[in-house]
């Protein structure tokens, strides 16, 4: 008895929906597109978190070394480094490298460095400080350290890139806060409309209904379903076309767009459900406060 | 059966229905008549619980509608059967589908309800026309269709609002034939209606409305 009334409430709510389906198509497209604002957001901001998560683990440091220094000094200086508690050279970048490195970066531009007479660029040591609390440890104070190292030209690190990043996130986080409550706002709205048109289309009908005495549930239900269907719609679509578009750019190596460090992720579980709630969510409210709103007025 | 204790139904300063007290036996065709504006239609409609009396008590089947609650007040309907003038039908449903609403929303099987379906067009004389849809048939038939569905949960009480007032005599003639089979099963009949032809060739019990009051009464003879 209950799941024959939910299974004809399903029933009569797909009717619904494909009576009216020029107003369910536009409708659920523009859910789509709201939710696709809302989750981009959210996909940003979990990228660059978890970026920033990777980063902060560890600390890492880059040791530029003064120009003309010779080998002895070179490793004199690796060797200092290497004594410093938590430090590990992960890598040493001499001047040649480096400027194999432009080159690269340079791409096509790259014969605009045939001009320079010699190589500017100095040598340095790639360092990290694993498994070192960031928020414990003042880099200044090692940066200074490092500076005052013989042969030491400059100390660059990454908190200076985190603590750039962490402001982004912060601006994307309240962005996100209240662009998404508009966004909800408006699929709110346009759900609560939809489901008044299918009202009034629907008014004969549920007069009839109430006439051989259909309880109020019998007659509610399938605009809740549809409020939820609705949702749902517009939310697994928006999910599908940012999966799309994840893997789309996965593929693309990102180096093209000058952000070499972000290996673009796709939303994880706890967000795709979250955003899949809230898409269910909104369109059973929507349902709710249009069978509220319209209800009565059409039964008498 | 239906009971009306000093009901009283107003709207503003006009009164559709003035102090009414009426009785109404279990298994009894009673016609209610009177002009326009008499508060017929009224009548109907608060025995149907589809409008609050201002004042006074409605008991139908013992039971108080100003006491039980909307979803009890919805069961009820199912045991009351209305038939209307312009038979409320819906024109993008077929016959069958008209009929069979009064069974869906009471949650009853699928087989069931076809099998019911079939049967009360059948003893309306519709089942050849079960899959037309009720723009295609004549007035007496979609009245046949309205009756059919307001019959198939076996109501204690039908009640009919001016049911053959957009009807041709022969086929009003019909109709009235089908109620009085209706009756004859047992169902409470209160059908009411204006056109003083029917009055004249009925022997049933006859309550004359003016102003909202009872006027007079006329007892079957």
């Amino acid at each position: 008895m209950f799941f024959g009334f939910w299974i004809q409430a399903l029933r009569r709510a797909l009717s619904n929906i494909l009576d009216q389906r020029l107003i369910h198509f536009i409708s659920t497209g523009t859910i789509t597109i709201s939710f696709l604002f809302f989750g981009a957001f959210i996909l940003v901001w979990v990228n660059i978190n978890a970026w920033l998560l990777e980063m902060g683990q560890s600390l890492s440091m880059s040791v530029y070394l003064e120009d003309g220094i010779g080998e002895e000094e070179r490793l004199r200086v690796e060797e200092a480094l290497e004594g410093l508690s938590g430090a590990e050279v992960t890598d040493y970048i001499s001047k040649d490298k480096a400027m194999e490195e432009l080159r690269e970066a340079f791409g096509p531009q790259a014969a605009l460095l045939d001009g320079l007479e010699r190589n500017p660029l100095p040598a340095s040591f790639e360092l990290v400080f694993k498994e070192v609390d960031v928020k414990d440890t003042d880099p200044e104070m090692i940066k200074a350290r490092l500076e005052s190292l013989p042969d030491v030209e400059e100390v660059q690190y990454s908190e200076q890139w985190i603590d750039r990043f962490e402001g982004i996130l912060n601006f994307l986080r309240t962005a996100g806060v209240v662009v998404g409550g508009l966004l909800c706002l408006a699929v709110l709205f346009i759900i609560t409309n939809t489901i008044k048109l299918t009202i009034y289309a629907r008014r004969d009908e549920m007069e009839i209904f109430k006439l051989v005495g259909a309880t109020d549930w019998f007659v509610k239900a399938p605009f809740l379903i549809e409020g939820a269907l609705q949702g749902l719609m517009g939310g697994a679509l928006a999910l599908g076309f940012l999966f799309g578009l994840t893997t789309m750019f996965s593929l693309q190596p990102l180096v093209t767009y000058a952000i070499p460090f972000i290996d673009i992720v796709f939303l994880p579980v706890w967000a795709v459900l979250g955003l899949g709630a809230l898409s269910v969510f909104l369109g059973l409210v929507g349902g709710l406060i249009a069978v509220g709103r319209f209800f009565n007025p059409v039964v008498g | 059966m239906i009971q009306l204790f000093n009901v009283t139904k107003q709207y503003g300063q006009n009164a559709a229905l003035a102090d009414i007290n009426l009785r109404i036996r279990q298994g009894e065709f009673v016609f209610v008549t009177g002009p326009s504006g008499a508060g017929k239609s009224t009548l109907l409609r608060v025995v149907f619980g589809a409008l609050k009396p201002t004042s006074g008590q409605v008991l139908v089947g013992g039971i108080n509608l100003a006491r039980i609650s909307r979803y009890k007040l919805d069961i009820m309907r199912r045991k009351i059967g209305f038939v209307f003038q312009d038979f409320k039908l819906l024109d993008g449903k077929t016959v069958f589908q008209n009929v069979a609403v009064a069974l869906q929303v009471t949650g009853e099987r699928a087989s069931i309800i076809r099998k019911k379906t079939h049967q009360t067009l059948r003893a309306v004389g519709l089942s050849q026309k079960e899959g037309y849809y009720p723009p295609e048939l004549s007035g007496g038939e979609q009245q046949r269709i309205a009756i059919a569905r307001a019959i198939i949960n076996d109501p204690i009480i039908l009640l009919a609002d001016e049911p053959t007032g957009s009807l041709d005599p022969d086929i009003t003639r019909e109709i009235m034939l089908l109620f009085r089979t209706i009756n004859l099963r047992g169902t409470t009949l209160v059908l009411a209606t204006h056109s003083r032809e029917l009055l004249s060739n009925t022997s049933q019990r006859t309550v004359y409305l003016k102003n909202g009051g009872i006027e007079r009464e006329m007892e079957p003879q």
